[in-house]
């Protein structure tokens, strides 16, 4: 029971410790602001670069919103449907890795000379994967976006909510 | 355990917990985000408890290198590692790609990372519940025989 007290007191004063060389540090954490992950913010999320023979090209927020105005590439969300949902880029289908409704997508995205994937991750990894797919169905020029969706939101690209109206059946 | 093996455990974690404080002083900004990015704490609380491990560290360091409260600052150090232990393989498991914050770098966290915590947790356990105690008085000003001695 001491031991427990004693531990309860090196705790306390340790905290105390803490908050004051925070106070003291060049480069405080900010005590009354959230602090935020990387990939919240678009520090973070999918910003390694490819790796690999089979790895997926990237392209750069600035280009893919060049495309996006001018309505030459086709936009994939691979993200969960909700996070679709809460936010997407303008016109993007939705396809997760692993989820029905590839053929409807394909199709809608045969028009586009350029097909971008987006997703959430720091490794792009269900970016990645969903673009494997479309280029397995024979889609030729896809590229993963660098930054994904919190890097498009920070750089002010076009974005909407709400469900995906123009994937048909078996796609969100 | 001889109190000078105890002694030397006791000093050696709190050496590297110390070390590990002095690396994140500089930057506890960037070290709040590390810890944010581990996806455990709601981000309002992150800032403070970045603030208070690091202080911790800090304490039980000076603690154990000091052999001052040396059981219950091994109790804390113990329960700190547990709490890596935990945090990293959560993170792990979850396919959080991200730095560890170790020690105030760019380590990217790795099952290795979570393997070099275990033999720390294991060394404040020997220091928490191991036999004996060292003092650097006592063991200077008592006569032969009586370090280990409670």
């Amino acid at each position: 029971m001491k031991l427990l007290s004693q531990a309860a007191l090196v705790a306390i004063a340790g905290s105390l410790a803490g908050l004051a060389a925070n106070a003291l540090s060049p480069h405080p954490a900010v005590l009354g602001r959230p602090a935020q992950a990387l990939a919240d913010t678009g520090g973070g999320t999918c910003q390694l670069p490819a790796q690999g023979p089979l790895a997926t090209p990237r392209i750069s927020v600035p280009e893919a919103e060049a495309r996006c105005t001018a309505c030459t590439a086709g936009f994939v969300d691979a993200r969960e449907a909700r996070d679709y949902e809460a936010g997407h880029v303008v016109r993007a289908l939705h396809l997760a890795p692993g989820e029905p409704g590839e053929d409807q997508v394909v199709a809608q995205l045969a028009s586009f000379p350029l097909v971008v994937v987006y997703d959430g991750q720091a490794d792009c990894g269900r970016a990645e994967a969903v673009a494997r797919r479309l280029k397995a169905r024979g889609l030729k020029e896809v590229r993963v976006l660098t930054g994904a969706w919190p890097a498009w939101l920070a750089a002010g690209g076009p974005g909407v909510s709400g469900p995906c109206e123009l994937c048909q059946q078996g796609a969100r | 355990m001889k109190p000078f093996l105890l002694g030397l455990v006791r000093a050696a974690l709190g050496a590297v917990f110390l070390y590990a404080a002095a690396t994140k002083l500089p930057d506890l900004a960037a070290f709040a985000t590390d810890l944010a990015n581990y996806r455990m704490l709601p981000a309002a609380l992150v800032p403070a408890a970045a603030a208070t491990v690091v202080g911790i560290e800090l304490v039980v360091g000076a603690l154990l290198v000091a052999g001052l409260a040396a059981r219950a600052a091994a109790l804390v150090t113990a329960g700190l590692l547990a709490l890596f232990v935990a945090g990293l393989s959560q993170a792990l498991l979850r396919g959080i790609d991200l730095h560890c914050g170790c020690f105030g770098g760019t380590e990217l966290a790795s099952w290795g990372t979570v393997a070099r915590d275990l033999p720390m947790l294991g060394a404040a356990a020997v220091a928490v519940w191991g036999p004996g105690r060292l003092r650097p008085g006592r063991i200077i000003s008592a006569p032969p025989g009586a370090a280990g001695r409670e």
